[in-house]
């Protein structure tokens, strides 16, 4: 059956732009490869256009190839995970006073620190509120796979979390007035 | 109580990881690298269209030549099929001058 939907490039670029770059740069932890990745990411989407046959698989292509990119620039760097966040702040200037809150950049910089698989799982999940089997069709890994590594990664992400809980319970008592 | 915890865990979690803001001027970087690109392409089309042009061009001059020469073969062959005529019609009329003559002097 003929689609009538006709691919606007600016429009989806637009759209999608932020989710694009916040995939890149919570994979690969670096605001500016993570740029390098969003452009690269549409301008593939600009060679792929007419191939596009909604909005909805030019969304999910989109998470597709921003994922495997930033895989692949990660691989192409070799960043070490605990080194992305000192990274970040040592290169790209990202104060704490625009994150969105104590709790939520210590869990950014702890997602970091996760294995790779574990933190796409994650990332996709919370970030882009997809379920398991959407992931694994964006990751095109098993879904016993994917429902693993989130397991896992919830898991560890919440371990490493409870190291911080106390100070991070204290600095809202703080903000709170308590 | 765990299941609680984790659920709280797993909002913070979502709240953290919200998308961020592009940064401002990625667009229009982009759109440059993006017309960057088309020339390029651009370039090729212009290529392919002058070729096409060029040949469609050199395929009409060829034809016409041809045209002309043909033409030019018919129009001597209808002067050469006039002169025979001609020729044939001066042969006859000598002929009968030369029968006239014989005929006078006999």
């Amino acid at each position: 059956m003929a689609h009538d939907w006709q691919p606007d490039f600016e429009q989806l670029v637009d759209e999608h732009q932020s989710m694009v770059f916040s995939l890149a740069w919570r994979m690969t932890g670096d605001r500016g490869l993570a740029e390098e990745i969003a452009q690269d990411v549409f301008l593939e989407l600009d060679r792929h256009l007419g191939k596009m046959e909604s909005a909805a698989h030019a969304c999910f292509w989109l998470r597709r190839v921003a994922m495997s990119r930033s895989a692949d620039a990660l691989r192409r760097r070799r960043v070490r995970c605990t080194d992305l966040w000192v990274e970040i702040d040592e290169h790209h200037g990202i104060r704490m006073e625009e994150r969105s809150s104590p709790l939520g950049a210590r869990l950014e910089e702890l997602l970091a620190t996760l294995p790779e698989p574990q933190r796409a799982a994650l990332v996709l999940r919370y970030q882009e509120d997809l379920t398991p089997e959407e992931i694994a069709a964006t990751l095109e890994a098993p879904l016993a796979t994917v429902k693993s590594h989130l397991q896992r990664g919830l898991k560890l992400l919440r371990a490493k979390a409870a190291d911080g809980l106390k100070e991070y319970v204290r600095v809202k008592e703080q903000a709170r007035g308590i | 109580m765990e299941f609680e915890a984790m659920e709280e865990f797993e909002r913070e979690l979502r709240q953290a990881l919200e998308r961020r803001p592009a940064p401002p001027g990625l667009k229009r970087r982009l759109m440059e690298k993006r017309r960057a690109r088309q020339p390029h392409s651009t370039v090729w089309l212009r290529l392919a269209a002058s070729i096409a042009l060029a040949a469609v061009l050199g395929g009409a001059a060829e034809w016409r030549h041809q045209e002309e020469r043909r033409k030019g073969e018919e129009a001597r062959r209808q002067v050469l099929t006039a002169l025979r005529i001609t020729n044939h019609a001066l042969n006859q009329m000598n002929a009968q001058l030369a029968a006239h003559s014989r005929n006078a002097q006999e």
